[in-house]
């Protein structure tokens, strides 16, 4: 069982679906960065960290990991240096051990020509992987271990054979014979403790297999023709609860709704939570079709979930979206997406997108005389809202401004800062939004962009094509 | 085993950074000279017919050598065979931070042998010895013995802390190698002070450790940090197992013509008592403020050790109740009569090492 070849995934991983590295944009005091970190698969593991610093007067860029919340988190061990690039001076990458499972964060420290300045960047650390051996360090073990077992045999048959005699002398027959009982039962003994030690490695392997992430599931059942009743179900894993979720701008949970395979129909809803625990949201009116369902909680520890199912579900005739809800059936624009009330979205990036690069997504949005809107207002205290979905529901990530991190994670790192995980601006607010994210493996992907303005949300969504 | 106390002290105060760190190369490097070593006098054994030792030496698979030589070399196969093994280990299921895991017992295993090679290559020659240089090698012979005790203890460190030490399960498990030890040695070297010199060493030993190791600077570059460190954090203070060890050789000068199996029942029991009626005490005194200090070191820890932890709070785990402390006390009584019984009879087969 554990020779054999290759990586099983065992579970869509972590916060999002499918995606776990984390992107972020964001200011160390006067130092904008826009950082990409790479959790390790296991954990203890190494972490990977890229920064790229917009500013050009970073002397030097120290990384440390820190656990999110108690007295260790006040503690940091001795930070390591993220070296520049030769080729790009403002590139900076390090490697980090993160060496506990939870909610952690990264430190990083700016030192400039404007002074020190710090930004904590949260990370979830999850072993998300079961590793088998390669066969090729299977076959040389084992050789290896065939050949010490028979030289131990070997050793301690020549020891009983000769070891006492005097020098000189000749084994007998009898000492020969009594040799060869001797390594008779000791194959025998090496045999079976060749065998415990297997059956150990099994036992840690098992245990081991209890630390790897087991997500959250979704258990959507609708009710009364457009009632939605959302159970979080926790396939049991380490201590999590499911009554400890943190809002995160202003909801428990961030559900998106997306027929599938043609992603022609996108919702995002904010079910609230009852009395008992459960979900429930009042539907729009939706065509009938074959949805997926991404739910996205946070617990009080900062570890960001994305709970999913799948769903059936005939045309629904529903109420007005209210609050924060918003979609409906989207049309496909690249590079500009046409919304229903005559103004646009465009993507102003024409990227040639590769897997696991980092990119910031720009969009636009313009009235319905083709000019910058002026009417912008915050959605949910964010310039917008984007979701990146491949084509087979696979990889799912929901999106900010500041990147991929959960508002209410990043306010657990500025716990003095009320206004972390949210923007101030009330006026002003530019027609432009960006999202800072990578695509985790090529393939087709969907971006969909909410944002608002004059009252309204507007859902645009663009195609991508993601090479090797 | 300077590698191995290091590394382990690297860990508890920095943490795991390459695996290219001094410690870690310290241990290899055992492995790597044992089996140079061992495998020139093999190879000269083997190849040169008129090599000194070919009279004094085994046969196997077509190479002739002293069998201390081969059981050395056997030990730096199985160390360098630990390293890809530990390499993938920590792959496949993270960076382990415990002592005790598959490829770390094949690294013991490794060592031990290395250890026991040693013993084995210095008994042949002290066995067809007299005079001077028997009682050199008898010295040497008590210093590997001392090392062999070190190392079996190192592997049950984290098990064995000072809040284990008022349970009987504690004493199961130091009775599981200081009688084997003993009694070994005292066999194989035929000293009537083996198991005093052999726990003096080891004592001697940790506490130089335990003294030298603070000396330098240090910082954890992983976290959790729980403890914040500017120095190496050292091993805990010794077992006192000094004083069943003297209480022991006194026994054996007296009974030196029992059977094997009575000398073993006797001293199991000595050794348990003896070293129960003295470490359980002396628990006590370490978990008090008289002892955080730099001499007995209860005022270091390693800087993941949660503050919470009954080490941290000076606290021992509650001792066994009922049936059970019954239970673990009579385990631990038949594990010292058995281990001192493997280590007279292993004993006795090394001092009859003649190649």
């Amino acid at each position: 069982m554990k020779l054999l070849a290759g990586v099983l995934l065992v579970a869509p991983l972590l916060a999002h679906v499918g995606s776990p590295d984390v992107f972020f944009a964001g200011d160390a005091g006067p130092y904008r960065l826009l950082v990409t970190i790479r959790p390790p698969p296991v954990i203890p593991g190494v972490a990977e960290v890229d920064i790229r610093s917009l500013a050009t007067d970073v002397r030097q860029i120290h990384i440390v990991p820190l656990p999110m919340r108690g007295i260790a988190s006040q503690l940091p061990p001795v930070p390591d240096l993220a070296r520049p690039s030769k080729e790009d001076p403002q590139f900076y990458s390090g490697t980090i051990w993160m060496m506990a499972t939870g909610s952690w964060k990264v430190r990083i420290e700016v030192d400039g020509a404007q002074g020190p300045a710090r930004l904590e960047v949260p990370v979830p650390a999850l072993s998300t992987r079961v590793m088998t051996m390669q066969k090729g360090m299977g076959w040389i073990l084992a050789l290896l271990g065939v050949f010490l077992c028979a030289g131990l045999v070997s050793i301690i048959g020549a020891g009983t054979r000769e070891a006492q005699l005097a020098p000189g002398a000749a084994p007998d027959a009898a000492g020969i014979r009594r040799s060869r009982i001797v390594m008779a039962v000791l194959s025998v003994g090496v045999i079976l403790a060749a065998w415990a030690g297997y059956a150990w490695w099994d036992s840690e392997a098992d245990e081991y297999f209890r630390y790897v992430f087991k997500p959250l599931k979704l258990d959507a059942r609708l009710e009364g023709g457009n009632r939605l009743a959302i159970q979080l179900v926790d396939p049991g894993w380490l201590n999590r609860r499911t009554d400890d979720l943190l809002p995160d701008h202003g909801h428990l949970m961030h559900l998106y709704a997306i027929r599938m395979p043609a992603m022609d129909v996108v919702w995002h809803l904010h079910p609230e939570r009852g009395a008992s625990g459960t979900f429930e949201q009042t539907l729009p009116s939706m065509p009938a079709g074959h949805y997926a369902l991404y739910g996205d909680v946070v617990h009080a520890s900062g570890l960001p979930e994305t709970a999913i199912t799948e769903v059936d579900w005939p045309e629904i005739q529903g109420a007005p979206p209210a609050g924060d809800d918003a979609g409906g059936p989207v049309t496909i624009g690249n590079p500009i997406a046409r919304l229903p009330d005559g103004s646009q979205l465009e993507w102003l990036d024409n990227l040639k997108l590769r897997a696991k690069q980092p990119y910031v997504f720009r969009f636009r949005v313009m009235d319905a005389s083709g000019q910058p809107a002026s009417d912008m207002e915050l959605y949910m205290g964010m310039l917008g809202h984007a979701a990146f979905v491949r084509s087979d529901g696979s990889v799912f990530a929901h999106v900010h401004p500041s990147g991929s991190v959960p508002m209410a994670a990043l306010a657990l790192t500025q716990p003095q800062n009320p206004h972390a995980g949210h923007m101030m601006m009330q006026t002003g607010i530019p027609p432009e939004v960006s999202f800072p994210y990578g695509f985790p493996r090529p393939g087709e992907y969907r971006i969909i962009v909410q944002v608002k303005r004059g009252g309204k949300i507007e859902t645009g969504i663009f195609d991508a094509k993601v090479e090797e | 085993m300077v590698g191995v106390h290091w590394d382990i002290s690297w860990h508890r105060s920095i943490g795991r950074d390459t695996f290219w760190t001094p410690a870690h190369i310290c241990i290899h490097l055992c492995g790597v000279l044992a089996g140079i070593s061992c495998a020139y006098l093999i190879l000269s054994t083997t190849l040169d017919r008129q090599s000194p030792l070919r009279n004094c030496s085994v046969g196997i698979w077509g190479f002739r050598g002293p069998l201390g030589a081969f059981v050395a070399a056997w030990g730096g196969i199985a160390m360098l065979t630990s390293a890809p093994f530990d390499n993938w280990w920590h792959d496949a299921y993270g960076l382990d931070v415990k002592i005790i895991s598959p490829p770390h017992m094949v690294l013991a295993a490794g060592m031990m042998s290395v250890h026991m090679g040693a013993l084995v290559l210095i008994a042949g020659q002290m066995n067809r010895a007299s005079g001077e240089l028997r009682r050199s090698l008898q010295i040497l012979a008590l210093y590997v013995g001392g090392m062999i005790l070190v190392c079996l203890t190192v592997l049950q460190m984290e098990i064995t802390t000072r809040s284990d030490m008022h349970t009987a399960h504690f004493y199961r498990l130091v009775a599981m190698v200081a009688p084997l030890v003993m009694g070994a040695i005292a066999r194989a070297s035929r000293y009537k002070w083996s198991a005093t010199a052999v726990t003096g060493i080891y004592t001697i030993f940790v506490l130089l450790m335990s003294w030298i190791l603070p000396l330098f600077p240090a910082e954890p570059k992983l976290g959790p940090v729980y403890h914040h460190l500017t120095q190496f954090a050292p091993p805990e203070f010794p077992l006192l197992l000094m004083v069943p060890a003297f209480v022991l050789d006194l026994l054996w000068q007296r009974t030196a013509g029992w059977g094997i199996l009575r000398q073993a029942a006797v001293s199991g029991v000595v050794f348990l008592a003896v070293f129960w009626a003295v470490q359980w005490p002396f628990a006590n005194f370490l978990m008090t403020p008289a002892a955080r200090n730099w001499f007995f070191g209860t005022k270091y820890f390693g800087y993941y050790i949660s503050p919470n932890s009954f080490l941290a709070r000076y606290q021992f785990y509650r001792m066994e109740q009922g049936a059970q402390l019954w239970q673990e006390a009579a385990l631990a009584l038949a594990t010292a009569m058995a281990a001192m019984w493997v280590g007279l009879a292993w004993g006795n087969r090394v001092s009859c090492i003649r190649r």
